[in-house]
């Protein structure tokens, strides 16, 4: 293990959330099992009165997994330096077979997350608990993930060692090779913006439909699924695009498509300006589409439509932020890839 | 506004008012905090700060330098070494270093005495010349135009005029440099002509350099190849090992101030206790209750990570750091009197944000819960 | 409901959060401006260029602190797995672990 503070920071974190989880989850058994509303037992009253501390540690615990995952990335990108043929951060998550799995594991973890965030937000605005038994089931759901998260992270940064004889980015994200990452890379620049500005319009023009309040429930709920599965698409044609062109024209390199090039300071870190909009605005859409799958509570009838309406727009705008700063690196560029 | 937003910033008013009518007694708990954010912070900038100097300032090293080995031990290099690497095509500049220790017993302290290499004009030196570092100066009274007196271990005499005393600025890589000139430095340590210390190379193309150094090893079997790379690892190493040690040490500090905060949530006054019952009876469910606290330990963790921060700032950038020097000073006599400059790394304060408000926000939520969740006859009674 | 009120009796904690706010954001500053660091640091390469300088001058109570990066003839066991250390740096200082010769096969340490 290297002794670095921001990884002693990670681990610290991922024991912290790990240990709280799990004993929330056995609060969540037990309340599943037992939460009966019409019920004023003791039991009930206690369960009930409980809840407020295991939401408030969860909405904790979660908004530091969102906290620890660009930690992660930002620490990874940092530690190349310490590694025999590491430029960025892909060197150091290779640099031990944990490495990616952890990083997919955190990503998981903070779509997870922000999908709890939000429904722990509608619940706490109806006062008859209208989303605890939803909550606590979506909790049970993430627990075992939250486990395998800390786990691989742990051993991840156990397995890390100094010196290590680790791959650049460009050995993985070449397009004559096998994998998704090559795949990815293989990918034509001039149809990846295609697809990503497709996927983009198609969000927005869901989004904007489920935001507005004057359509008639059935509709907005459908628009509401519709951007939520949009997100979902326009997160994976982002991928494809920064892989196989945004990161070109960063770079101003016809060859280099290292998704995490971008993050490094010489690029001035605009690889956070992509990301952290494009992973929000998925979340958002993502939470928005899951509120409108659930059956309408009494209590939320004003409150939950407004909310979904709300995370809709909020994811709007940050594709839309997304989009301009993705046109923003192809219009500053000096690399020509389409037409020319 | 939307609702929740209004809300909250009425949230936020009330916690701030209760903060400030309860100031007193939290405010040396508060100041605890900051002072625990003050070392950690200080530790993790300065750590920060040297790290980035290091790496700036090697970037400018030689890309290669080849030392000779015999028996595990370093070994002089000779001349025909360097003639069988200039060879070699694409290595740039090569030329064998001249460079040693002296124990000055005068001064009590390790002096390094180099020969300047020969590319740059402004430090050539005649016999009886040297260019002395900014230590070497502070510790021997000399400035740039007297002499300077060294005794080798062999009891050879050198009568030095300075020439010029380095720049101050410069003192992290050059505070404890004494320059001669070559017949000086041969002479001093009767050393033949033709041994060098190790042999120092530039690469023209910094994408060939892993590649020279194979070849050089191979003209060179004896040899061990330190490679710029190398260089920035063993720095890269040194400072994060030390920084992770301190603050793995610190985490205990950490740990003992997050007991002491639950400690402290967890005893409210009779004052406190009656407001929140107060606030329950008319109409503020747990739920405000424990978002109004959560604001009160957001200000306050927030607060102090931002007193703390500031302080650890100034006192690294704008006194030098005069509470972590003797850490790494150890008996050095020759410090240098280092100046870094400032930075401020996102990772770093994010880093320093985990560690600090991560784990008092922790330690105060049950402690807040278990207030939030009385009942307010009980509490009012 | 009409815009909330404006704070009122919590004012001073805003005032002193906005205080430290701007302590902050002048620290930021400050690192923006560093007076003549540019020109510092650029001196400093210059000199290690000239030079052909390899180490920082951060330890020098014992030779074989001195230069880091380098073998020479003083280190005291540069093979070995941990110094008999005598000094206080070497507490901070783990041993050199990059080179293959050293041949720290578990990599362990740094």
């Amino acid at each position: 293990m290297i002794l670095h503070p921001p990884i002693l920071a990670l681990v610290l974190a991922s024991l912290i959330g790990c240990g709280l989880i799990a004993w929330a989850s056995l609060f969540a058994w037990r309340l599943l099992a037992r939460w009966d509303l019409a019920s004023g037992a003791e039991s009930q009253i206690a369960l009930e009165r409980r809840t407020y501390l295991v939401s408030t540690v969860m909405a904790f615990v979660m908004a530091m997994q969102i906290g620890a995952l660009v930690l992660f990335v930002f620490n990874a990108d940092r530690m190349a330096a310490m590694f025999v043929g590491a430029m960025c951060a892909v060197g150091t998550l290779n640099a031990s077979v944990y490495g990616f799995p952890a990083l997919y594991a955190k990503m998981a973890m903070f779509f997870a997350a922000s999908l709890w965030l939000v429904a722990d937000h509608v619940d706490g605005r109806g006062r008859d608990y209208p989303l605890t038994r939803f909550k606590y089931r979506l909790l049970l759901a993430i627990a075992p993930l939250a486990l395998v998260e800390a786990g691989l992270s742990l051993a991840y940064f156990l397995d890390l060692k100094a010196d290590t004889l680790t791959s650049c980015c460009g050995s993985l994200f070449t397009p004559n090779k096998d994998g998704i990452a090559a795949e990815m890379a293989s990918f034509d620049a001039a149809s990846a913006l295609g697809l990503i500005a497709a996927a983009l319009l198609l969000a927005g023009g869901t989004g904007l439909a489920a935001g507005s309040g004057r359509l008639p429930t059935g509709v907005l709920r459908v628009a509401s699924l519709a951007h939520g599965a949009a997100s979902l698409f326009v997160f994976g044609a982002a991928l494809i695009a920064i892989v196989s062109a945004l990161s070109l024209y960063v770079y101003e390199h016809p060859h280099h498509h290292c998704p995490f090039c971008i993050l490094k300071r010489e690029y001035g870190y605009v690889g956070f300006a992509l990301y952290l909009p494009l992973f929000a605005g998925t979340a958002l859409g993502a939470g928005g589409a899951m509120l409108r799958t659930l059956p309408l509570p009494a209590s939320l009838n004003v409150a939950l439509p407004s909310i979904a309406g709300g995370l809709a727009r909020a994811s709007v705008a940050a594709f839309a932020l997304f989009a301009a700063v993705a046109a923003a690196i192809v219009w500053r560029s000096g690399l020509i890839l389409i037409g020319g | 506004m939307g609702a929740w937003a209004t809300r909250q910033r009425y949230l936020i008013d009330f916690a701030a008012l209760s903060l400030w009518r309860h100031g007193a007694r939290s405010l040396g708990l508060w100041l605890i905090y900051v002072l625990v954010v003050f070392v950690v912070a200080s530790v993790i900038l300065y750590g920060a700060a040297i790290r980035r100097e290091a790496n700036a300032v090697l970037d400018a090293a030689p890309d290669v330098v080849a030392q000779a080995m015999r028996m595990g031990r370093h070994e002089m290099s000779t001349g025909a070494d360097i003639e069988k690497l200039r060879g070699l095509r694409g290595a740039d500049r090569l030329e064998g270093r001249l460079w040693g220790y002296l124990y000055d017993t005068s001064a009590a302290a390790n002096f390094t005495l180099q020969v300047p290499s020969g590319f740059d004009p402004r430090f050539r030196l005649e016999r009886g010349e040297a260019i002395i570092g900014e230590g070497v100066a502070r510790l021997r009274k000399v400035e740039a135009g007297k002499m300077l007196f060294l005794i080798s271990p062999a009891r050879r005499f050198l009568k030095l005029k300075v020439k010029q005393v380095l720049p101050l600025g410069s003192a992290l890589v050059s505070s404890d440099l004494v320059l001669v000139g070559e017949a000086d430095f041969r002479a001093f340590f009767d050393l033949p002509a033709g041994q060098y210390t190790d042999i120092a190379m530039r690469v023209r193309n910094p994408a060939e350099v892993g590649k020279i150094a194979e070849k050089s090893l191979l003209a060179l079997p004896g040899h061990r190849m330190v490679t710029r790379a190398d260089m920035r690892r063993t720095y890269e190493a040194i400072f994060s090992w030390r920084e992770g040690v301190l603050v793995a040490l610190l985490s205990g500090a950490l740990l003992a101030f997050a007991i002491l905060a639950f400690d402290k949530a967890a005893g409210l006054s009779a004052g406190e206790r009656r407001e929140i019952g107060i606030l329950k009876a008319i109409g503020w469910d747990t739920g405000d209750v424990i978002g109004m606290k959560l604001w009160e330990g957001a200000v306050v963790s927030v607060g102090a990570f931002l007193a703390g921060t500031v302080a650890a700032y100034a006192h690294v950038f704008l006194f030098s750091a005069p509470l972590i020097e003797p850490v790494i000073k150890g008996w050095s006599t020759l410090f240098p009197r280092v100046t870094l400059t400032p930075t401020v790394d996102a990772l770093q304060v994010a880093t320093l944000g985990f560690f600090t408000v991560v784990p008092y926000l922790a330690a105060i939520l049950v402690p807040i819960w278990r207030t939030a969740s009385a009942d307010p006859d009980r509490v009012m009674r | 409901m009409t815009a909330p009120a404006p704070f009122r009796a919590s004012t001073p904690v805003f005032r002193i959060a906005g205080g430290l706010v701007a302590a902050a954001i002048a620290a930021l500053v400050h690192v923006a401006i560093a007076p003549g660091e540019a020109a510092r640091l650029e001196g400093e390469r210059a000199l290690v260029e000239a030079l052909d300088l390899t180490d920082l001058a951060l330890f020098t109570e014992a030779r074989y602190g001195r230069h880091r990066s380098q073998a020479d003839l003083h280190s005291a066991f540069q093979d070995g797995p941990m110094l008999a250390e005598h000094f206080p740096a070497g507490s901070m200082v783990p041993p050199a672990r990059g080179f293959p010769p050293a041949g720290f096969a578990d990599g362990e340490g740094e």
